[in-house]
Parts: C-alpha cells; sequence; structure tokens
C-alpha cells in the first residue's frame, strides 16, 4: 500500500505540471515574442519594445479595443442586472412557465454562434435596422444574458425560500425583501455571472463580425481580418495577458479581504 | 410571490425579440429560395434535399463531427485524469490549480490560436490533423477538467472513506464510487466540449491550412462568397437541430443515470 | 446592515459606468467618413494627412474578399467609399448601388496611367476612379527553379512533380480556375460546361501531383522568407516578396493571366458623398498615389508615380513583379457571371477536399 501512494503522488504532479506548461505555452510565446527586436514568429532576435509602439500607433487597433471595451461593459452591465431579476423571477414561477422560458433562453449558448449571428443579422435586415455599435450590442446583451441566467439559477434554488418570504411577513417591501434578502445571498453567483459574461462578450468573433458595421471592429474582428500577421499582435496579448491576471487575482482577493473584515467586526 | 415574477417579462420580451424572431427568419429563409421575400413566400424544402443528398456536403458534415468526436475524446482521456488529480490537492493548492487553468479562457480565443500558429511554425512537416487537434483540444480542455473536477471535489469524502472501511482498495473506489459519482460532470463536461466543436471553423481554418472544410466553413462560405442566404440558414437550422438533438439526448442519459 | 447596498445608489452607479463609458465611441464628433478597403492597402499616413487638412474623421476598415464586402453592402450598413475589384464593380453598377463622381470634384482624373484608362466595366470612370492594379502570377525561388523553366512551363509549372509538397496554392477559387482555364488555353471567363469541367480536373490533377497548401495572405511572409519553392500571388504582393527575398523570381506566365483593377467608388447610400468625391480626388493626387504605392508594393492608378517608382531610382526599379504587364491579349479581366460563381464554388470545394 504504502509503495503505491508516492508513486501516484509523483505521476500526478507530473501529469498537472505537464497540463500546466501546455497550458501555458502560448501565452509564454506570446509574449516572448512581443519583445522582439525582429519581425519574424520563428526567430527570436532581441529585445525591443517596437511592437508595442506600433500597437499604441496603430488606430485602428487601438479602436478595436476601445469598442470592444465598449460593448463588453454595457453588454455585462445590462446582462447582469436583466438576467438576475429575471433569474429570480422565474425562480418563483411556475414550473411550466419556467421551463419553456428556460430552454428558449439556452438556444444562444446551445446554438453555434454563427447560427446566431446569422439569425441577429436576418432580424436587423428584415426590420430595417442599420447596422453599426449598437446592433452589435445589442446581440452581445443577447447571448451574454443566457450565461448570467444560467450561473445564477442553481444558487437560488439552493436558497432556503422562507427567509425571504418570513422577511416580508415581518413587515419588508418585495424590494426590500430582494435587495436585503435575496440579492446578498447569491451575490457570488451574480458577481461570477457577470465575469462570464464580459469574457463572453469580449472574447467573441462570429457574432460580432455579422452584426456590426460601418467601421466598428471589435480585437477578434480586427485580429482576424489583418492581411499580413505582425507582432503587434502579440504586444495587445500580452496586454490583454497582463489585465486578466490582474483582474483575476482582484476577484479573488477581495472576497478574501472582506472575509477578513467581516471576521474582525465580528470579533 | 406573484410580483416577483414580474420581474422577468422585460426579459421575456427580449427573448421575443432577440432570440425567438431570429430563429423564425432563419426558419422561413430556410424553407424558400433565393429571391423570396416574406409576402410571396413559396414553401419549399430543396435547400434540405440539395444538402443531404450531396456527397460533398455530407462529407464536410461528416468531417466537422468526426472533429467534434476527437476533440471530445481527446479532452476527455487527458482532462478527467487532470481533474482527479487536482481533486486530491490541498483546498488551497487546488483553488490556485483551477485559477491557472481558467486564466487562458479569458484570452481571445483568435488570440491564442494565432499563438499556436507560430509555434507550430517552428514544426512544419506535423500534419494539419495534428495541428488542429492541438488548436482544438487547447481551447477546450479547460472547460472539460473544470465540469469533471466541479463534480469530483463536490463528492462527499464520507463515501469514500466508507468505502476504504469497507474493505475496497483504491482502485475499486475509484471504479466503484468516484467515477460513477462523477458522470454528470463527465456529461456536462462532454456537452460543453462536442457541441461547440462541431460548429468551429475559426480554428481548423487558422491551423489546418486550408485542408480542413467544415460545416462552419461551409455557412460561412454560403453567406459570404456565394450570397445564398437560404441554403446557409437551412444549413444552420440543420446544425441547431443536431445539436439540440444532442442535448436532448444527453439530459435523457443524465436522467437515467440519476435515476440508477 | 451597513454592508448593503442601497438600491438607489447601484442604480445609480450603474448607469453611470454605462454612460461614461459611451462617449468614448465619438459618435456625434463633426464629419466623418466611412472607408471600407482591403487589409494593408494604403499608407495609414495619407488617412492622417486627409483628417488633418480637411478636419474631419475617418472611419477605416477592412475586407479580405470582394464576396465579404457584397454580404456587407446587404445587410443594411453605410460606407462613404469601398474599394472592389472590377468584376464587383460591374455587379455593383448593374445592381445600381452605386452613385456617379463627382467629376466637378476630382479634377486629377487626368493623371491616371493608360493601364487604367478605358476599363470594360466603366469605360468613362462614371462610377469608378481606379485606385491599384495588379495581375495574377507565381514567385518560385531562383535558386530551386531555373527561370528558364519557370517562362517556359507556364501555369503547368504547378503540376511538376519534383515540386511536390513544395507549392502554395491561393484559397481563391476563382484565381485557381482562372490558371486551370488559361493553361488549357479557355477563356477565364467561360460559361461552358466542359470548359469548367476540364479546369476542375485540371485543378484535382494538381492536387493530387503536388499536394498544395491553400492558403491565403500567409503566403506572403512564407515566401518572403523562402519557406517553399513556388507560390500563387498578386503582383503586387510579388513586388513585396522580391524586395524582400533576393531569391526570388516572379513571372506572368506566357499563356495569359487576370489582369484586375481595384477602384474607388461611392455607395448609393453614401452618408458624405461631397466628402467621399473629396477622399477620392485627395488619393488619386500624384503626392499620395505615390507613397500609397511604395508602402503596398501594388502598382499605381497614378501615371507619374507609376513611371517613378519604377524607375532606375524607385523603390521597385528592377523589381519584375512591380509593374503589371499591360496590353498582353490573352490577359483578361474578370466579368461578373452569377451561374459560373456558383459553379466554382462548389467545384473548389471538391478541390479542396481532394475529391
Amino acid at each position: 500500500m504504502n509503495r503505491k501512494k508516492p508513486f501516484l503522488a509523483r505521476f500526478s504532479s507530473w501529469y498537472l505540471i505537464l497540463i500546466l506548461l501546455f497550458t501555458y505555452l502560448p501565452i509564454g510565446y506570446l509574449v516572448l515574442f512581443s519583445f522582439n527586436s525582429g519581425k519574424m514568429r520563428t526567430s527570436f532576435q532581441g529585445f525591443s519594445l517596437r511592437w508595442y509602439e506600433k500597437m499604441f500607433g496603430d488606430r485602428t487597433m487601438l479602436e478595436s479595443i476601445k469598442y470592444t471595451i465598449i460593448v463588453a461593459v454595457i453588454a455585462t452591465v445590462v446582462a447582469t442586472v436583466v438576467g438576475t431579476i429575471t433569474a429570480i423571477g422565474l425562480s418563483k414561477s411556475k414550473r411550466l412557465i419556467r421551463s419553456i422560458i428556460l430552454e428558449t433562453n439556452n438556444l444562444p449558448v446551445m446554438n453555434p454562434d454563427i447560427v446566431t449571428a446569422i439569425g441577429m443579422m436576418l432580424l436587423f435586415l428584415t426590420a430595417n435596422v442599420k447596422q453599426g455599435l449598437v446592433t452589435m450590442i445589442l446581440s452581445h446583451i443577447t447571448f451574454c444574458t443566457p450565461y448570467v441566467i444560467l450561473t445564477i439559477m442553481p444558487k437560488l434554488r439552493q436558497l432556503d425560500d422562507n427567509v425571504a418570504e418570513a422577511a416580508m411577513d415581518l413587515g419588508a417591501t418585495p424590494f426590500q425583501a430582494l435587495t436585503k434578502v435575496i440579492l446578498p445571498q447569491i451575490y457570488p453567483a451574480v458577481f461570477s455571472g457577470a465575469l462570464i459574461a464580459f469574457s463572453m462578450s469580449f472574447d467573441d468573433f462570429v457574432i460580432s463580425f455579422f452584426t456590426s458595421g460601418e467601421g466598428i471592429n471589435n480585437i477578434s474582428m480586427y485580429v482576424y481580418s489583418m492581411k499580413r500577421y505582425n507582432l503587434s499582435v502579440n504586444a495587445l496579448s500580452t496586454l490583454i495577458v497582463v489585465v486578466v491576471t490582474i483582474i483575476l487575482i482582484l476577484a479573488n482577493l477581495i472576497p478574501y479581504i472582506k472575509g477578513k473584515k467581516t471576521q474582525k467586526e465580528d470579533i | 410571490m406573484k410580483s416577483f415574477f414580474r420581474m422577468s417579462y422585460p426579459y421575456i420580451l427580449w427573448i421575443a425579440i432577440f432570440i425567438v424572431a431570429p430563429m423564425i427568419m432563419l426558419l422561413l429563409y430556410a424553407v424558400s429560395r433565393p429571391g423570396n421575400n416574406v409576402l410571396t413566400l413559396q414553401f419549399t424544402l430543396q435547400n434540405f434535399t440539395d444538402f443531404f443528398s450531396d456527397p460533398t456536403y455530407m462529407r464536410v458534415l461528416g468531417s466537422s463531427l468526426l472533429i467534434a468526436f476527437a476533440t471530445t475524446a481527446l479532452c476527455l482521456l487527458i482532462g478527467y485524469p487532470a481533474a482527479l488529480f487536482i481533486a486530491h490537492l490541498p483546498e488551497r493548492i487546488q483553488t490556485l490549480m483551477v485559477l491557472l487553468l481558467t486564466l487562458p479562457m479569458w484570452i481571445n480565443t483568435l488570440l491564442k490560436t494565432y499563438a499556436w500558429q507560430g509555434i507550430l511554425d517552428f514544426a512544419p512537416d506535423l500534419t494539419s490533423w495534428i495541428k488542429v487537434m492541438i488548436g482544438m483540444v487547447y481551447d477546450f480542455l479547460p472547460f472539460m477538467i473544470i465540469q469533471i473536477h466541479t463534480a469530483i471535489a463536490k463528492l462527499d469524502r464520507e463515501l469514500i472513506t466508507a468505502a476504504h472501511d469497507l474493505g475496497a482498495n483504491r482502485v475499486k473506489t475509484f471504479l466503484k464510487v468516484t467515477l460513477p459519482l462523477s458522470v454528470p460532470g463527465i456529461i456536462s463536461g462532454i456537452t460543453l466540449v462536442f457541441l461547440p466543436a462541431v460548429s468551429s471553423f475559426v480554428i481548423p481554418k487558422l491551423l489546418g491550412g486550408g485542408d480542413y472544410y467544415l460545416i462552419g466553413n461551409l455557412i460561412e462560405t454560403c453567406f459570404i462568397t456565394w450570397g445564398n442566404w437560404n441554403f446557409g440558414s437551412a444549413i444552420s437550422l440543420i446544425m441547431a437541430l443536431i445539436i439540440i438533438a444532442s442535448m436532448w439526448f444527453t439530459k435523457k442519459i443524465d436522467r437515467n443515470a440519476e435515476e440508477a | 446592515m451597513n454592508n448593503h447596498l442601497n438600491p438607489k445608489k447601484l442604480i445609480a452607479l450603474l448607469l453611470l459606468v454605462c454612460l461614461s463609458v459611451l462617449p468614448l465611441s465619438g459618435l456625434a464628433d463633426g464629419e466623418v467618413l466611412n472607408v471600407y478597403n482591403w487589409g494593408e492597402y494604403i499608407d495609414m499616413q495619407v488617412i492622417y494627412d486627409f483628417e488633418k487638412e480637411f478636419n474631419v474623421r475617418v472611419n477605416y476598415t477592412n475586407f479580405s474578399s470582394n464576396e465579404e464586402l457584397y454580404t456587407k453592402l446587404m445587410s443594411n450598413v453605410s460606407y462613404d467609399i469601398i474599394i472592389p475589384s472590377d468584376y464587383m464593380i460591374e455587379r455593383l453598377i448593374r445592381e445600381n448601388m452605386l452613385q456617379p463622381i463627382d467629376k466637378g470634384i476630382v479634377t486629377n482624373l487626368d493623371q491616371l496611367t493608360d493601364g487604367v484608362k478605358n476599363l470594360s466595366f466603366d469605360p468613362d470612370n462614371t462610377y469608378s476612379v481606379p485606385y491599384l492594379w495588379q495581375t495574377v502570377g507565381f514567385v518560385y525561388d531562383t535558386t530551386k527553379i531555373d527561370p528558364e523553366i519557370a517562362e517556359e512551363k507556364g501555369w503547368e509549372i504547378f503540376r511538376t512533380p519534383e515540386y511536390e509538397g513544395k507549392v502554395y496554392m491561393y484559397d481563391s477559387e476563382r484565381d485557381a480556375f482562372m490558371i486551370a482555364l488559361k493553361a488549357l488555353g479557355y477563356s477565364a471567363n467561360t460559361e461552358s460546361d466542359e470548359e469548367i469541367q476540364a479546369a476542375y480536373e485540371w485543378l484535382r490533377e494538381m492536387d493530387k501531383t503536388v499536394h498544395p497548401a491553400y492558403v491565403t495572405d500567409e503566403v506572403i511572409d512564407a515566401m518572403a522568407n523562402g519557406k517553399k519553392w513556388l507560390a500563387l500571388v498578386y503582383s503586387g504582393d510579388g513586388a513585396y516578396i522580391l524586395s524582400e527575398n533576393e531569391d526570388m523570381g516572379f513571372c506572368n506566365p506566357k499563356e495569359g493571366t487576370n489582369i484586375a483593377v481595384d477602384s474607388m467608388v461611392i455607395p448609393a447610400n453614401a452618408a458624405n458623398p461631397e466628402l467621399a468625391n473629396q477622399f477620392i480626388n485627395y488619393i488619386l493626387a500624384y503626392e499620395n498615389s505615390v507613397r500609397i504605392s511604395e508602402e503596398v508594393g501594388y502598382a499605381s492608378a497614378n501615371a507619374q508615380a507609376l513611371e517613378e517608382l519604377s524607375s532606375e531610382d524607385g523603390a521597385y526599379a528592377g523589381n519584375s513583379a512591380y509593374v503589371p504587364r499591360a496590353g498582353y491579349e490573352k490577359d483578361e479581366m474578370f466579368h461578373d457571371n452569377e451561374i459560373m460563381r456558383k459553379q466554382l464554388s462548389e467545384l473548389w470545394i471538391k478541390v479542396k477536399l481532394h475529391e
């Protein structure tokens, strides 16, 4: 029995290390070559910041970053708010209606994104709506909200209904019951839902491609349309890696710090 | 609690406009031919018969399914042990591992795929099948690992200790306790990988060097190169139906497994 | 109790976030010109100079195929300037999607070089003003392939068994079928089923013989770095490759090839046609045309610019790919043909699937 243990422990450590290496190989490559003084993707010729200069000097690239962020922020905010209140509303509804709505809600999640994209494009075409920033935002909200709802629903099911009912019996308005009882309990799920929505919007290519218009690009559209790949894309990627890392660290530290704070308060 | 239900009205309206209406449009385009408009619609199934009767298109569908199966199988083979090992780590390190593995998920798929393009340039003799698989597995592996890990981590430790107490060795415990109870995780993992993989076209396009012509490429070609939106809509619908059918199918398996 | 956010404050905060982010989008910021062009097909400094001189903003975005451009136009967007290729312009004119150029504003029209005058799809420049032009040819590694052999073989070079695995083919059905049709002595615009079928067989043979890699613009950097021996390219990309890699040579095959012109046009639903005309005139002027052509490698439509860049002290002196072969009777421009389009597409998928 004891001889097996070390072997399995060693094997699992190596296995996980390999997986981590595999996971970070492209990221490391992107970051390394963003500092390449040469312009080839296959030979590193020394350190230089030229690609960062190029990136900050490339107006179209900067605009694509700007639009990506605008769309992602607006879509996330709307999706999170609407998704949360809808999820709460649905959890209190009859089973049949809830199933129908949830099944329909799942369509953008299950459908290949090209199907969602084409559907929205046909809708805008038929309704004679000019495509541009607004249509892109509308489509992002459409595919982000389902993820928020899907993240929150399981957590809502775990809640004890009686607490909210009790609060209202004691005189709280439904609104107060919502904000002071239900929301604080599902807050972590709302937060993850928001993060997921943001990352889906940020990453999107296909839906943005078909639903935007006149000069509005997001990062994925811009990179895809580049005729000749150059290393400023690596510079952009490195920047994204840095920002994402910071956000994830913060996202995990804040609940930790908050936890410590409430501990102190309890004391 | 009725007042709470009213909160979902706005979204229900949204669904009607932005989810249901587009699908209806897709359906209308799919059952008509180019040149029709909403008023003079001539119902026809020709788009569907054209698709299913053409061996080239069937090959394209077959390739997509094949790539999706292979990706899912590889993700499962590689991801299950990873999830298992992670679940046996001390809790702090587990959280760290999960964080490390999910970080790349936040970076644009396109950027990661271009990174692989660059890396694979160092090994030009690899077949394009391997290159595409590397790209696909890289993109989908975290989903599989997270789903399985969540399922395994939720397992009641008591069950495992109970099994040990009753005399089962590690292998038996795994086969009879851990594995069966982790099936819901496996199923969600498979769902989260297979379905998007079937309609993937960007990764195969960028890494496969034109060798892989898949359903997603076909739909893109229909709309962009041929301008045949009707045929494209029909194929999109077929894809959606395949996916909805698979989802329903996996849900059934899940329910049966739970009952058992 | 103090930990719970006041709901009204929360909503106010969220609204503030949304509103603060929106002004960044620069909507309603003064005159705007929406330009839709090929990727890497301009010197961005020219755009910035135009903005400064006319005190406007240019929204500059890219497309990667004429068909993509057409699809975008079909889906309810408004551009002021688009730069399609000849056959697409032919189609847009026929479908009444363009508006005429204002020749009172575009006075630089007399600066066009001969090779782009009197084009069949718009002989009087009623709708279009040429921008850059090119032929389709192939680049090859002169250290691996003898130039004499290249010139002699013409398009058949793509079916040389010795070059197996060393060939790039452009993933463009039009161009692929063009070389097959030319190799067989047919017209690139043929409507004959037999000829198209024969071209398909030619391409199948090619696929089986050399197993080419089907690529798009990756081919440019790849050949600049000598990754393979032979590639189908547009002459402008060829000019770039030759300027980066002195081992490379360029050839316009003797069987004839496709000659193409990309021109600036103004869509019928352009929001700002007057500014669009001014843009066209600006671009056509020598000092801007020459910068664009030098940066991109494709031949300029401006006579003086073309002359200067190909002359002895020009940037492309001695570069055999820079000036397109003009006036060769076997060279053809593509015409727009819907039936042929569909047929070629379907057959091309088969070629790529190795059927």
